[in-house]
């Protein structure tokens, strides 16, 4: 194996463009090294992009853009991109503990693509797109097209992740991630929720976004439960209904963890837990 | 497979090093097996209990999944580095006094995790310091001495 050290992304790019699937890139290394010391991955070289200052930059805007490498920590502790992105992060707050999230990036944590990103479900509700660069170009798409299946992603060997770009928190609306684990810390998520719903003046809901993580082979959005919600007061037979519509999107596995019919019960509680949060957060 | 050595420049506790390392070698392979800094501990090897903690740039980090060839530059603190002249640091001290250590496998990844959150927030409320310590695991004390041990200091009006 080799290491390689890029210091800026055109220098990372020809690595990659050199080298293709025959390079790893290493970024907090959260994920790369554990899958390297327990041999599920023998890369011939591994890309060092954490030198890479312009990636590690956050800029809040009518949309939010956020470098691959900024870290959990940041996203958990920044006050600002707390108040525009309050699920993202709760989402980071819940990723290990804090050697984790101190090295651990937003950027791996997407490419990984784990069933379990905790981070997806509130990149999913902000409408995040994916900016991948390479040698031949750029192109940009939204994150639900992105994850293919578990641990893959339509990302070509020659590219690599250099931004992703989502809404802020409109007025009016909330959101909420829950995370359902067996302990409160150091948990992989069984099943994981991020919610962002906006009301009208009068409170009824106007707008919903719904995604999920651990019950699929990738992270998604869930529109006919959105759909189940519109219109609504959030009272109970709505949300029997959008309960219904988890389900009917959710094929989760059983493991070590949990097992699928567990998973798939939690469904409608976390929702209401998660929409009460919503119209918690907003004031009419 | 061919491995091919990395050169490396970074310090540990203010003393500079520059070493050739191998490309998939871990900072904690290289504090415990070549510079000989056995403090640091070995637990899980999977970034889930702790023990092997020290600090990169002030930042608690698990030393048995970091890669010691992406140090460039960068400084590294290891539980060796909070005793001086052989006097125990004052968090080490607290740790005594309130039986915040039994076996003591876990304790130098304590001390590292509670000296970057003392850094960073001098009066942690009990809640913030369990929650700085949510990827420390204690097999023997059960936490609350460890609690305990960093409230003192806070107590006292200052560091432990
Ligand atoms: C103890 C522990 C607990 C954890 N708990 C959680 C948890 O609760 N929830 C959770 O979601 N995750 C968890 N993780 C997984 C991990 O911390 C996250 O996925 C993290 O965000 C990965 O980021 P990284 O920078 O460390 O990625 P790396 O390990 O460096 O990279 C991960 C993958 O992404 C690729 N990659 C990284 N950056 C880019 C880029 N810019 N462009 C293209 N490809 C890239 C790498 O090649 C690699 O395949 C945990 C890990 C550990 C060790
Ligand atoms: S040995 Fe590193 S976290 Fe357990
Ligand atoms: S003192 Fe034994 S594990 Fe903590």
């Amino acid at each position: 194996m080799q290491f390689r050290r890029a210091q800026t992304l055109d220098e990372a790019l020809d690595v990659l463009g050199e080298l293709g699937k025959d390079a790893r890139i290493l970024a907090g290394g959260t994920d790369v090294v554990i899958q390297y010391l327990h041999g599920e991955i023998a890369p011939e070289t591994l890309v060092h992009i954490e030198g890479i200052g312009d990636l590690a930059t956050v800029s809040l805007n009518h949309r939010t853009t956020l470098g691959p490498l900024v870290t959990h920590r940041a996203l958990a502790t920044d006050e600002a991109l707390g108040t525009a992105h309050p699920a993202l992060a709760a989402s980071a707050r819940t990723v290990g503990g804090w050697q984790t999230q101190a090295v651990g990036t937003i950027g791996g944590n997407i490419c990984n693509a784990s069933p379990a990103a905790d981070t997806a479900p509130p990149l999913l509700v902000a409408d995040a797109h994916v900016t991948l660069a390479s040698r031949r170009g750029k192109r940009r798409l939204a994150l639900t097209d992105f994850f293919i299946d578990r641990r893959q992603t339509v990302m070509d060997p020659d590219e690599m992740l250099t931004a992703i770009d989502l809404d802020p928190l409109p007025a009016g609306a909330g959101e909420a991630y829950l995370k359902l684990g067996r302990r409160g810390a150091m948990e992989v998520a069984l099943v994981g929720m991020a919610v962002r719903i906006g009301f009208a003046a009068d409170g009824t809901v106007d707008s919903a976004r719904i995604a999920l993580c651990s019950v699929a082979p990738t992270p998604r959005r869930v529109p006919e439960a959105e759909e189940a919600l519109i219109g609504s007061r959030l009272n109970a037979s709505v949300l029997d209904a959008a309960g219904e519509a988890l389900r009917a999107a959710a094929c989760p596995i059983d493991d070590a963890r949990a097992s699928a019919s567990y998973r798939m019960r939690t469904l409608r509680g976390l929702l209401e837990r998660a929409a009460i949060q919503c119209r918690e957060a907003v004031t009419l | 497979m061919t491995v091919n050595g990395v050169g490396v420049a970074f310090s540990v506790n203010g003393v500079a090093h520059r070493l050739e390392v191998g490309p998939g070698e871990t900072l904690l392979h290289t504090l415990r097996e070549r510079l000989r800094l056995t403090g640091t501990k070995e637990g899980c090897v999977e970034g889930e209990c702790g023990a092997c903690t020290v600090l990169v740039d002030d930042k608690p980090v698990d030393s048995c999944i970091f890669i010691t060839a992406a140090l460039e530059g960068r400084r590294v603190r290891t539980v060796e580095g909070l005793s001086g002249d052989g006097a125990l640091g004052p968090l080490q001290q607290a740790f005594i006094d309130y039986g915040s250590t039994q076996c003591g496998f876990c304790t130098p990844g304590f001390l590292m995790t509670l000296t970057a959150l003392l850094e960073e927030n001098p009066s942690p409320s009990p809640s913030e310091v369990r929650q700085a310590l949510d990827g420390n695991i204690c097999r023997c004390t059960g936490y609350r001495q460890i609690i305990e041990a960093v409230a003192s200091g806070i107590e006292n009006g200052g560091r432990p």
